[in-house]
C-alpha cells in the first residue's frame, strides 16, 4: 500500500482507487512496489521484530481445527509467534460485537483499530482472516493508526495491507519462519 | 438426474472432461456453427459445470432461460427452477451462490427493474453468480423493443459490467465470466449485458469448441467469505450483519465495506485484460483523427459507419468498451491519444454512455467528445445517422 | 464434519474467550447427544445464542432460546433472517445464518436449501427461516407463499409481534382490527391476516399458530417442523412475541401478555397433513422425537 496511515477519518482512498492492487502468482507487495516473495518475507520479518508491540491476528481458519491444514498452520503460526517475539490476538468471528469487544484480548474486523490503540501495536500480521474480512478490517486499520499492516494469505493477498504474501499455505509458512529466524540472528535479537 | 457425487478429478457430473478456462477458450480447436444468442450462451453454460440456474419469463430473454433449462433436464446443469418474479429469482440466485453454487440466470428490462434491491446486495455478499443482461426498453410505455436504457440503472451496483457485442463474443465473455467473478480476490458479480434481439435472436456464425469438455467447477472454499454450508469457521457467522449496532466506529465498517466492493471490480482488470483481450478493442483506422466511442451492437453500426466514412476518404476509428465496470479510463485515454473528435453512439435517450466516457476522461483527455446519435424505443442506428452526425462537424452546414 | 468448525486448534486454546471454547465443550450439538435437544437443557449448557441487543423483557429473545434449544441437529443448520427485531439478534447466533433483504428471506432459503441439496447429498442440512410478521405476512408474502406452492423443504417461523416494531411501532397485516398504531391513527381497519391458515392452503404440510408462553410447547413445535420439512416439505410455525414496548407493558408483563392471548387471538391451530403425521410417528420410532 502506498502511505501508512493514519489517513483520514474515513478509510477512503483505498488502494486500488490508487492504482495498486494484488500482486501476480509468485510475487508480494511492499508498499506499492511489486516484489520477490523472499524479499517481502524478510522486510516482514524485519518490521515485526523491530517494531512496538508486534502482533499476530489469526483468524478463524487457522484457529479452529476444521482440517489438516488449519491444524499444521496453527502450529507454525504458534512457532511464528515465538520467533517473531510477538503476542497473538485472536480474530475469532467476524460479527459486530454488542455492546463492545474486550480490547485487550480480542480483534474484531469491524472495529480493528480500537484493539490496536489500545496495545499501543505498531506492526501485525493477519492470517487466517476470510479475504473479504481482512480488507474490511486493513482499510479501516489503515485510516485509523499508524500500525504496519501484514497480510499473510492463503488466496490472492490485500494491497490494502502494507505488506502482502500471497499463496500462503504451510510449506510458504515454514520458509517464512526459517528468514524470520535467519533476520533475527542478523539483528541480534 | 445428474449427481454432484458422479463428479471425479477429471470429468464433471455429466461426463465432459474438466479443462482450465485458458484451455477452452485459447487452446481448444472450435468449429463454425450458426446459432442466435440465446441458443449460443446455451452452449456456453453447457461447458461451464453450471451447478443452478433460476428463470423467469420475460421478452427476449426466456428463450435463453428455456434453453438452459433444457440444460438442467439434460444432466448439464445441477439445478433449474422457475422462480416467482425477478425480485425473487435473484433473491434464490444469491441463495444458491451464497451456499456454493456456480449460478447464472438472465433477465431484461422491467425485469432488471424489479429485481433492482438484489444487486447492491449481490455485490456487498461478494456472490461470484452471472448475470446474462439481454437489454430490452422501460416503461412507460410499454415496449418490448432493444434498447439500453436499463444498463444506467446497474452502474452502481457494485457488480461488474462486461457488453458483448455479438454472438461470438457472448459466448466467450460468458465464460471467462465466471471465471473472472470467481476470482477470490474480486468475487463480485458479473453481469454481462448483450443488446436484447439484435444478438439474442439474431443468427450469426460462431466458432465453438466441442461440447466434451467443461470449466473445472466453482470452488467455493476460495471465497472471500465463508460459504453459508456449516461447514467453514466461524461457526457464529451472520452474511451479512447489520454494522449499525454496535457503536459509532461501524459506521467506519459500512463504508470500508463498500470501497472493498469496489475495489474488488478495480482487481478484476489483469483478469479481464487477460481473457478479453484488452478492456476495449480498436478497428478502423488507427491513425484517425475522428473516432466512435461504443459498447454493445452500437460497435457494429460504428464500424459501418467507419466504412462508409472511408469511401468518402475520411479515416476514423471504432473503440468498442468491452468492459463497463470496471472503466477502461487509462486504455481509452491512450486510444484517444491524436483524436480530435470522438462520438459516442448509443441505444438510449439519456446518453449513460457518453456521461461515462465524459466522466472518465474529465481533465485526462483533449478530444472533443460528441454524444449521439441516439436511437430508442427499439430503432435500428443506421451508419447513415452516424455519418450525418460526422458530417455536420467536419463540414458544418453541408451535411454528407 | 460441519462440527469442527467449532473446535479449537490447541495452539490457541490459551487466547480464546470463554464463550468460544464453551461452544466446543458444552453447547448441546446433536452429534454428542444420546436423547434429542431440548429446552430442559438451557439452564446447564452453552446456549447458540450468545447475546443480543433486544429490549429488557423481551418475549422475542425467550423465543428464539427456545427454537435454537430445539433445533434437531443446530452444527448442520441455516437460518435465513429478515430485517425486523429478530435481525438484531442474528450477528450473536453461533450458526451459519443470513440476513439478506427486507422480505426475500423464503426466497433466499429456497436457493440456499437446494443449493447445499445439490452439494450435500449425502448429509441433512435443515434450512431454517425466521423472521418477524412485516417481513413474513407483508412485504414478503409472495416469496413466504411461492416457497409453499413449490413445495420447498424449509420451516418458516414466523415471530408475530403484530407490529412493524423496528421501525418504531407501525400497524403491519398482522395487527389486530381496530388497533391503533402509527400509520393507522384511526385504527387498523382490516382483520388480522390468518396466515397460519393460508399456510395450510398453500401446502404446508404443519402450520401452527400459537404463542411463546410454554416453551416446551415452543420446541415441540419447533422439532416437528423441522423433522418435517427435512423429509416432506414445508412447515409454518405462526408464534405471538408480543412487542411489550409498542403495547404499553413492563418488562415483567411479556408472559402474561402470551397467556392472555393463548385464548384469544393465538388460541391453538394445529395443522398436520397424513403424511406429516405418518412420519412424526416414524421420527418417534426412531428417537428423534
Amino acid at each position: 500500500m502506498a502511505n501508512q496511515g493514519p489517513a483520514y477519518y474515513s478509510p477512503y482512498p483505498t488502494a486500488t482507487y490508487e492504482g495498486v492492487i494484488t500482486p501476480p502468482e509468485g510475487k508480494a507487495l511492499l508498499l506499492e512496489e511489486v516484489v520477490e516473495e523472499e524479499k517481502a518475507m524478510r522486510e516482514v520479518a524485519r518490521v515485526m521484530l523491530t517494531s512496538e508491540n508486534a502482533t499476530i491476528f489469526p483468524g478463524p481458519q487457522v484457529l479452529y481445527a476444521y482440517n489438516e491444514e488449519a491444524s499444521k498452520k496453527a502450529t507454525l503460526i504458534k512457532e511464528m509467534a515465538e520467533v517473531l517475539n510477538a503476542k497473538m490476538i485472536p480474530m475469532y468471528d467476524y460479527r459486530p460485537k454488542y455492546p463492545k469487544i474486550d480490547a485487550e484480548v480480542e480483534i474484531n474486523p469491524n472495529h480493528p483499530n480500537l484493539t490496536i490503540w489500545h496495545n499501543k501495536i505498531k506492526a501485525a500480521i493477519f492470517i487466517g482472516v476470510h479475504c473479504h474480512y481482512a480488507n474490511v478490517a486493513l482499510k479501516i486499520v489503515r485510516a485509523e493508526t499508524d500500525c504496519y499492516t501484514i497480510a499473510i494469505c492463503g488466496l490472492s493477498g490485500h494491497e490494502d495491507a502494507m505488506a502482502t504474501l500471497r499463496d500462503q499455505h504451510s510449506s510458504e509458512l515454514a520458509k517464512f519462519i526459517k528468514i524470520a529466524r535467519e533476520v533475527k540472528s542478523e539483528l541480534k535479537l | 438426474m445428474s449427481k454432484i457425487t458422479d463428479m471425479t478429478a477429471t470429468k464433471n457430473w455429466s461426463g465432459q472432461t474438466l479443462v482450465t478456462a485458458d484451455h477452452m477458450l485459447f487452446e481448444a480447436p472450435r468449429t463454425k456453427h450458426f446459432m442466435t444468442g440465446s441458443e449460443v450462451l446455451k452452449e456456453a453454460v453447457k461447458r461451464c459445470t453450471v451447478d443452478a440456474s433460476v428463470s423467469y419469463p420475460i421478452t427476449p430473454q426466456s428463450e435463453a432461460a428455456h434453453l438452459i433449462g433444457e440444460l438442467w433436464a439434460e444432466g448439464y446443469v445441477g439445478m433449474y427452477f422457475r422462480g416467482e418474479n425477478e425480485f425473487g429469482v435473484m433473491a434464490e440466485v444469491a441463495g444458491c451462490a451464497m451456499a456454493g453454487s456456480r449460478t447464472i440466470t438472465t433477465t431484461s428490462g422491467p425485469g432488471t427493474l424489479r429485481a433492482m434491491e438484489n444487486f447492491p446486495q449481490w455485490s456487498g455478499t461478494r456472490i461470484p453468480c452471472q448475470l446474462i443482461l439481454m437489454a430490452r426498453g422501460i416503461n412507460s410505455p410499454l415496449t418490448i423493443q432493444p434498447d439500453n436504457l436499463e444498463v444506467t440503472f446497474m452502474l452502481e451496483t457494485g457488480c461488474m459490467i462486461w457488453y458483448a457485442e455479438n454472438v461470438q463474443e457472448l459466448f466467450d465473455m460468458s465464460i471467462a465470466a465466471f471465471i473472472v467473478a470467481e476470482k477470490p480476490d474480486v468475487h463480485v458479480p458479473i453481469v454481462t449485458v448483450v443488446d436484447g434481439f439484435f444478438v439474442s435472436h439474431t443468427r450469426e456464425s460462431v466458432m465453438l469448441p466441442e461440447d466434451d469438455i467443461a470449466l473445472f467447477p466453482y470452488e467455493p472454499y476460495k471465497s472471500p467469505l465463508p460459504p453459508i454450508d456449516s461447514e467453514t469457521p466461524p461457526g457464529r457467522f451472520l452474511r451479512d450483519p447489520f454494522v449499525m449496532k454496535s457503536n459509532y466506529i461501524s459506521y467506519a465498517t459500512h463504508a470500508s465495506w463498500q470501497w472493498e466492493v469496489r475495489s474488488a471490480v478495480e482487481r478484476s482488470r489483469p483478469y479481464a485484460e487477460h481473457f478479453l483481450g484488452g478492456l476495449l478493442h480498436e478497428t478502423g483506422d488507427l491513425d484517425a483523427e475522428i473516432a466512435f466511442i461504443t459498447c454493445g451492437t452500437a460497435s457494429h453500426q460504428a464500424k459501418e459507419g467507419q466504412r462508409e466514412l472511408a469511401k468518402l476518404g475520411i479515416k476514423s476509428k471504432v473503440i468498442k468498451l468491452r468492459t463497463i465496470r470496471p472503466f477502461p479510463t487509462k486504455e481509452l485515454v491512450k486510444s484517444l491519444e491524436g483524436i480530435k473528435h470522438a462520438w459516442v453512439p448509443e441505444f438510449n435517450v439519456v446518453g449513460w454512455l457518453e456521461k461515462e466516457v465524459k466522466t472518465a476522461l474529465y481533465g485526462k483527455s483533449d478530444t472533443n467528445i460528441i454524444g449521439g446519435p441516439r436511437v430508442a424505443g427499439g430503432m435500428s442506428l443506421p451508419a447513415e445517422a452516424i455519418i450525418q452526425e460526422v458530417m455536420e462537424v467536419l463540414n458544418p452546414g453541408k451535411g454528407a | 464434519m460441519a462440527i469442527d468448525i467449532y473446535k479449537i486448534n490447541p495452539e490457541f486454546r490459551d487466547i480464546m474467550p470463554q464463550e468460544i471454547i464453551d461452544l466446543e465443550e458444552n453447547a448441546t450439538w446433536a452429534q454428542n447427544q444420546k436423547k434429542p435437544r431440548g429446552i430442559k437443557e438451557l439452564p446447564d449448557t452453552k446456549e447458540l445464542l450468545e447475546e443480543h441487543s433486544l429490549c429488557a423483557g423481551c418475549p422475542e429473545a425467550a423465543a428464539l432460546r427456545y427454537v435454537l434449544a430445539a433445533l434437531p441437529k443446530p452444527e448442520e443448520t441455516i437460518i435465513v433472517n429478515s430485517t425486523g427485531c429478530t435481525s438484531l439478534m442474528f450477528p450473536h447466533i453461533a450458526l451459519h445464518t443470513v440476513h439478506s433483504l427486507f422480505g426475500n428471506q423464503n426466497a433466499v432459503a429456497s436457493g440456499i436449501k437446494r443449493s447445499l441439496a445439490w452439494r450435500f447429498p449425502d448429509k441433512v442440512k435443515d434450512v431454517v427461516v425466521l423472521a418477524g410478521d412485516g417481513a413474513t405476512v407483508d412485504i414478503g408474502l409472495d416469496y413466504t407463499l411461492q416457497s409453499f406452492f413449490r413445495q420447498e423443504k424449509i420451516t418458516t417461523i414466523c415471530f408475530d409481534n403484530e407490529v412493524y416494531a423496528n421501525t418504531g411501532g407501525q400497524e403491519s397485516g398482522m395487527t389486530p382490527k381496530g388497533q391503533v398504531f402509527k400509520m393507522a391513527p384511526e385504527g387498523k381497519k382490516f382483520e388480522k391476516v390468518k396466515m397460519w391458515e393460508l399456510a395450510t392452503t398453500s401446502g404446508c404440510h404443519y402450520s401452527i399458530n400459537m404463542t411463546a408462553s410454554a416453551p416446551k410447547a415452543v420446541a415441540k413445535a419447533v422439532r416437528e417442523a423441522i423433522l418435517i420439512a427435512r423429509d416432506i416439505g414445508p412447515t409454518y410455525l405462526n408464534i405471538y412475541t408480543p412487542c411489550i414496548l409498542e403495547i404499553g407493558l413492563s418488562a415483567n408483563e411479556g408472559l402474561g401478555e402470551m397467556k392472555d392471548q393463548d385464548k384469544d387471538r393465538f388460541a391453538s391451530y394445529k395443522y398436520v397433513s397424513d403424511e406429516a403425521a405418518a412420519h412424526l410417528i416414524k421420527c418417534k420410532e426412531e428417537g428423534l422425537l
